[in-house]
């Protein structure tokens, strides 16, 4: 039972991660990222990159990983999203082409074959008689602090109220002087810096391989549909849900029915409550 | 008479903000009627509320002896229930009789006969029959309101609600639109709600006026004595007095 | 359509089925029996997407559910290969209800998302459910529709001829104006009294109809199916297709998928290192030529003669 409870929060808070960086980048500059799965897979891979190959100590390598990833948001963002920004369907194009180059990419330079990343803490903890896993608390722990801290952004600096404001009006926002191009690449790098986190701490008890950013980037879509895209909190939320629906079917049925859930919960949330637990409702 | 349209109670908010409230009312067929407001009164939603295009928080809507509270839009209109919206919203893509011959291929309409004749004889009463085969992106801001008309007359209404008909246009293009929104009801019998923020325009079309500010029906009655009314006087004051055409 | 449209139409299907005759060749049979099958699945993807303006994202799932349903019938089960078409066009329209009913009735990008998760999803329980669907390895031992390759190919030639004319007539109908009207303004149409879920639902049901038909021609053409027939990689490889055909023409998109499918197979020899040419073409008609190329070359040749 508390097995179940402590394993549930580490899956439900990779899952927040993933899709709090999404729902942001949507909600404020409108770009549906189908390579937000790929800032996943490369801070995985960069983490392995830095500690395996080029024997950087893992505490800077993870932060150089997290850095890399958010410049690759950004340049992304900048260099093929932007021109294109115009076209719901262009954007999801681009983004999606840049996923299947990257796995590519990455099964050309590291192979098919998975990689072992490093973990902060490597032996078993035990709490009240339960033993977890170590990294899984260090994964639960720096993803709360990250997520906190971006909520803290978000409301209390300037910077975030212009992304707030952004995000509820754009072109209010632009009237106010708002530089929005400036603020898009900001949300992207922050969005690809939080995905590429989730990679470099849940690698260690993870597969890493170049088609490793496919599930968490569906995983990603469903918790910010059934939470509401572009709220945050409801992304939480619904990274809560899941997370724990997905852990709950794991230990006490069949692993391999984790990835019904996902499609099982959007279907239904388009069903019942199509604007989500908590986003705005939809109009015709 | 008997009344057409009857709305009872009908409520909506918006994350805290009520913007229709309470508001009842009844349209007899063959009325024309206007409602007045400022900006922000609450006018388009109540016809988004009354065409199906929001859902409602409370209250009833019952057209032609039916409640159309839960129904969908293209229902609506099925029913006899057309509206046209305050920025033309043309079909992109599709020349001027493509884009009448949507509104004609409502199961409404195509009890009426052949849709593409139907097409024909509606641009010629908007007067569009010489645009029929032009592109829509070529069209002058008068005609794509013209447009808008004709969209919503191919579906063969009993009740048309305009929603700021006169927007964007100027005074030789107003008085076009007034002679036909006339036309309409006086040759055809057609019952129509008209949204206006602007006074000037009803004067002359409509005998009944229902004034609303902050969501709620304030005033009712004859265009003479909603201008004199405090309240609507109130409702523009600061705002823009010179729209009411009483400043 | 004008004369010179049948006859540009006349010319390029009896150059397809003359090609093979003259190059006398197994392979070459093969190579255009797949373009012919790509250009039904591009026709069938821009025949919803490319006229509703609903972009979807995992036509791969209707591909795939064909396929496997070909699979399951002929492979697992045994039956007459026959039976293979109506199955397996019947799955794919089952499915797209089952994505299209929750989905379309909302603005947004959740069609799109919806399609790419579940073409992914059902990809991962191929795999998963090995036992039954053969896992990463798929169902092999299939029967082919007709033994000889080139009465194979001229099946599926004229299967894309009728896909192609069937598409071309219903958009070029009521039915095809509506969709255009919802591509333009959704609620405009609803407000014209047209129930635009109805006819985005049954469009997207016959589109994944015929994309279903070609993943069972694709299948016993292969005698196998794998995972890969579900791959979001083809989702996208049709989307690329339709675009380099020219999105909205239906015999654009066909045109596309015949000539990318050509170009694959030119570059064969590249090895793995040829879908970077399918990302680089994506790129060059996203920011250059949003258009397309077949279609509008064929319009640009018409009006200089004009």
């Amino acid at each position: 039972m508390l097995t179940v409870l402590i394993y549930g929060a580490v899956t439900s808070a990779i899952f927040a991660m993933l899709a709090v960086g999404f729902t942001l980048i949507f909600g404020v500059a409108r770009i549906l990222n189908l390579a937000h799965g790929t800032f996943y897979a490369l801070g995985a891979y960069s983490a392995f990159a830095l500690t395996t190959i080029l024997k950087v100590p893992l505490l800077p390598a993870a932060i150089l990983s997290v850095a890399f990833v958010a410049l690759f948001g950004i340049v992304m963002e900048r260099v093929l999203v932007r021109p294109l920004r115009n076209s719901a369907l262009a954007v999801l194009m681009i983004t999606l082409a840049v996923a299947l180059t990257m796995q590519q990419v990455l099964f050309l330079v590291f192979g098919s074959q998975s990689k072992n990343v490093p973990a902060f803490i490597n032996h078993p903890v035990t709490i009240h008689g339960v033993s977890v896993d170590g990294q899984r608390l260090v994964a639960l722990s720096i993803a709360i602090v990250l997520i906190a801290s971006l909520w803290l952004f978000i409301h209390r600096t300037r910077v975030g109220s212009a992304i707030l404001a952004i995000s509820q009006d754009a072109e209010a926002a632009q009237y106010m002087g708002i530089p929005s191009n400036r603020i898009f690449s900001l949300v992207m790098g922050l969005s690809a810096a939080l995905a590429g986190a989730a990679g470099v701490i849940a690698a260690p008890f993870l597969t890493v391989r170049p088609t490793m950013d496919l599930v968490p980037m569906i995983t990603a879509f469903s918790v910010v549909i059934v939470g509401g895209l572009g709220s945050i909190p409801g992304s939480i939320l619904a990274a809560l849900i899941i997370g724990y629906s997905e852990t709950i079917v794991a230990f006490y049925w069949n692993p391999q029915w984790t990835g019904a859930i996902s499609l099982i919960a959007v279907l239904l949330t388009l069903v019942l409550r199509p604007s989500g637990l908590m986003g705005k409702p939809i109009s015709l | 008479m008997s009344a057409l349209l009857e709305v009872e109670g009908l409520t909506k908010r918006f994350a805290g903000l009520v913007a229709v409230k309470e508001v009842s009312f009844t349209l007899a067929a063959g009325e024309i009627t206007g409602i007045l407001g400022p900006n922000g009164a609450g006018k388009t939603t109540l016809f988004n509320l009354l065409t199906g295009f929001l859902p409602s928080d409370r209250g009833a809507v019952n057209f032609d002896g039916r409640s159309i509270l839960k129904e969908r839009p293209h229902q609506i209109v099925n029913r006899g229930l057309a509206r046209t919206f305050q920025l033309c919203r043309p079909f992109h893509g599709l020349s001027v009789r493509e884009n009448v011959e949507i509104g004609c291929l409502a199961p409404r309409a195509r009890q009426e006969g052949d849709w593409r004749r139907q097409a024909s004889v509606i641009l010629d009463e908007v007067g569009l029959a010489e645009k029929a085969d032009q592109p829509v992106e070529v069209l002058p801001y008068g005609d794509l309101r013209r447009l808008e008309f004709a969209r919503a007359l191919a579906t063969r209404p009993k009740l048309l609600l305009l929603d700021e008909p006169f927007a964007g246009l100027g005074a030789g293009e107003i008085g076009g639109i007034v002679h036909l929104i006339r036309r309409l009801h006086d040759k055809e019998g057609l019952s129509i709600l008209i949204i206006e923020h602007r006074l000037r325009e009803f004067m002359q079309l409509v005998k009944r006026v229902i004034a609303m500010d902050f969501g709620e029906i304030i005033a009712v009655g004859a265009p003479a004595q909603i201008v004199r009314h405090p309240r609507v006087i109130e409702s523009y004051i600061g705002k823009n007095e010179a729209e009411l055409g009483i400043a | 359509m004008r004369k010179r449209d049948w006859l540009g139409a006349g010319a390029l299907v009896a150059l397809l089925a003359a090609l093979p005759l003259f190059l006398e060749n197994r392979y070459f049979t093969g190579v255009f029996t797949v373009c012919a099958i790509d250009g039904i699945w591009a026709a069938s993807w821009d025949f919803f997407s490319g006229l509703s303006g609903r972009e979807n994202f995992g036509h791969a799932l209707f591909i795939g559910g064909g396929a496997y349903a070909a699979a399951f019938m002929n492979g697992k089960f045994g039956f007459n290969p026959w039976w293979s078409i109506p199955v397996g066009i019947v799955v794919p329209a089952a499915l797209s209800l089952v994505i299209g009913f929750p989905t379309l009735r909302l603005r947004g990008p959740y069609f799109a998302l919806a399609m790419l998760a579940a073409a992914a999803i059902m990809q991962q329980f191929a795999v998963i459910f090995w036992q039954y669907t053969g896992g990463t390895e798929g169902i092999y031992g299939m029967s082919r529709l007709i033994d000889s390759s080139l009465g194979n190919y001229y099946f599926v030639l004229a299967t894309l001829v009728a896909t192609v004319a069937v598409l071309k007539a219903i958009a070029a109908s009521r039915w095809g104006r509506i969709l255009r009207a919802i591509k333009g303004d959704e609620g405009a149409c609803e407000a014209a009294g047209i129930n635009t879920t109805f006819y985005k639902i049954a469009s997207l049901a016959l589109s994944a109809g015929f994309a279903g038909l070609g993943g069972v021609l694709f299948a016993h053409y292969e005698q196998a199916v794998t995972p890969d027939d579900l791959d979001v990689f083809l989702s996208i490889s049709v989307i690329i297709m339709v675009y380099v055909g020219g999105i909205g023409s239906i015999w654009g998109a066909a045109c596309g998928g015949i000539l990318l499918n050509l170009l694959l197979e030119l570059l064969r020899g590249l090895g793995e290192y040829r879908l970077w040419v399918f990302y680089i073409i994506l790129m060059l008609v996203l920011f250059f030529m949003r258009g397309g190329l077949v279609a509008p070359f064929w319009q640009r040749l018409q009006g200089s003669r004009a």
